[in-house]
């Protein structure tokens, strides 16, 4: 300290320990919010198309667009340490061979506090095929509201805000309908 | 301009010159058990990354940094964030799996094998208490960055799915801003030069 | 006249100085990092804890680093020149 080189030095050195402990504080705060919001979550129709596909051209396959009906109260979740919430709609199914799948069909960023009701009637954002190119033997799905909470700084958690109560089948595939 | 840091190692010999070395050696060598055994510890090859890219935004930001893990045998969840890395890619990629397919098998037969081979080892009193064989996960994986539009095929070099052994690991912890100086090393390399020679003097001629 | 700037970059104090300010960097940094966390838990908002550590940090900064007159208040008391002796 007898000069002020090392004061600025001694000075930088227990501020930057300081507000590492201060990262270190503000992460584990994060684990005093338990907030496990519910919504609701409903499928209002499936249909199956086939198609063909945009990046194998000479492939055709089944695409199904699912119409549902989001609806759910997610601010219990923002606080001081929430930079911002992941949401994503996932249809999950087994099919007969025991291939477990999951898809994401829809998704949002949420970053603010006020974003965070969330009332959606949509369609699926994202293509939603089956690896074996047909929806002919794919059992009934479940579909779930998910989220991901990303800090400031710390960990990241993810939660489910939403089920179908029952699984939702996939209907036969339909005839092209052209405009 | 070094004349007299020059003077002082030349009065204290070059014993105190290998004796520095030493403890620049040690330094170093400690940092690397501690970067290994992290990498031990979280099952991944890379345990600490900087965010390179602009794709995960407003989530990750060029010079945050990224805790990762990589549990043996877990399967992956659509909504986890990897780092992944395709043969024939350059650099690794942080982006959310988007599609899961996989099939979680009880035990492989080789598994199967060891397993009914120890038992009769152990002689056929049969009260042994055995862990199960380690199930083994087979997964193919697709992912999307926040920020992009469509998933990432073309980033995948040819391959349609990505498979569990491309994955580096999975996002489990965030820190900001502080991976900025790779970014800024790696966007100015004459700044890594001459960084790393200003530390190898000081080291060579501090006395403490 | 190029003394007394090689002094003021320098920034000599004297050892009292020297404990005072080692104490002060320790005690007020930990304080102000104690007061920050709390006021941002508080008000749910870290603009607020980082906006009072950079303002807390900087009068520290600014408390410690310059060589203020009240750190050079004990200067050493070097002992007076002794003449060398002749040894016949």
């Amino acid at each position: 300290m007898h000069s002020i080189y090392a004061r600025i030095n001694n000075f930088s050195a227990f501020l930057s320990s300081c507000i590492l402990t201060l990262l270190g504080a503000i992460a584990l705060s994060s684990f005093l919010f338990t907030a496990n919001p519910q919504g609701d979550l409903s499928v209002l129709s499936v249909k199956v198309y086939p198609g063909n596909s945009r990046r194998q051209p000479g492939l055709s396959q089944e695409y199904t667009f699912v119409n549902f009906n989001i609806s759910a109260d997610l601010t219990p979740l923002f606080h001081w340490n929430t930079k911002q919430l992941f949401l994503y709609l996932q249809a999950e199914y087994t099919d007969a061979k025991g291939v477990r799948n999951d898809v994401v069909i829809w998704d949002r960023i949420v970053r603010r506090k006020e974003e965070a009701v969330i009332n959606v009637v949509g369609r699926n954002k994202y293509v939603f095929r089956d690896i074996s190119h047909s929806f002919k033997n794919v059992p009934p799905a479940n579909y779930s509201l998910q989220y991901n909470l990303m800090p400031h700084v710390g960990v990241l958690t993810y939660g489910e805000a939403g089920r179908t109560t029952e699984p939702v089948p996939f209907p036969p595939a339909q005839d092209f309908v052209s405009r | 301009m070094f004349a007299e840091e020059l003077k002082t190692i030349r009065r204290l010999g070059i014993r105190h010159v290998l004796l520095q070395l030493l403890n620049f050696a040690s330094v170093i060598a400690s940092g690397l058990m501690i970067w290994k055994g992290l990498g031990l510890i979280t099952n991944s090859e890379s345990p600490i990354v900087v965010v390179l890219s602009g794709s995960m935004e407003p989530a990750f930001y060029r010079g945050d940094l990224l805790f990762l893990t990589n549990p043996a045998n877990v399967p992956y969840h659509t909504g986890d964030i990897t780092v992944y890395k395709v043969p024939g890619g350059q650099i690794p990629i942080v982006h959310r799996v988007l599609e899961t397919r996989g099939v979680v098998r009880r035990a492989s037969s080789s598994a199967k094998k060891a397993a009914a081979k120890g038992l009769a080892d152990e002689g056929k009193e049969g009260a042994v208490l055995r862990t199960q064989p380690e199930a083994e996960v087979e997964q193919l994986l697709l992912t999307k960055g926040d920020n992009n539009h469509i998933d990432d095929i073309d980033l995948y070099e040819g391959l349609e799915w990505l498979e569990r052994r491309h994955v580096v690991g999975k996002v489990r912890g965030f820190l900001p801003y502080i991976g900025y100086v790779t970014i800024a090393m790696n966007d100015f390399p004459k700044l890594k030069y001459a960084l790393l020679g200003i530390l190898g003097l000081v080291a060579l001629v501090q006395r403490e | 006249m190029n003394d007394f700037f090689n002094e003021l970059i320098e920034g000599k104090i004297d050892f009292e100085g020297q404990k005072l300010v080692e104490n002060i960097t320790k005690i007020a940094l930990t304080v102000i990092c104690i007061v920050s966390f709390v006021l941002g838990f508080g008000l749910q908002s870290l603009k607020v804890t980082f906006g009072a550590l950079s303002l807390g940090s900087l009068v520290v900064f600014l408390v410690v680093v310059p060589q203020w007159p009240a750190y050079t208040r004990h200067p050493v008391q070097w002992l007076p020149v002794k003449q060398p002796t002749k040894l016949s």
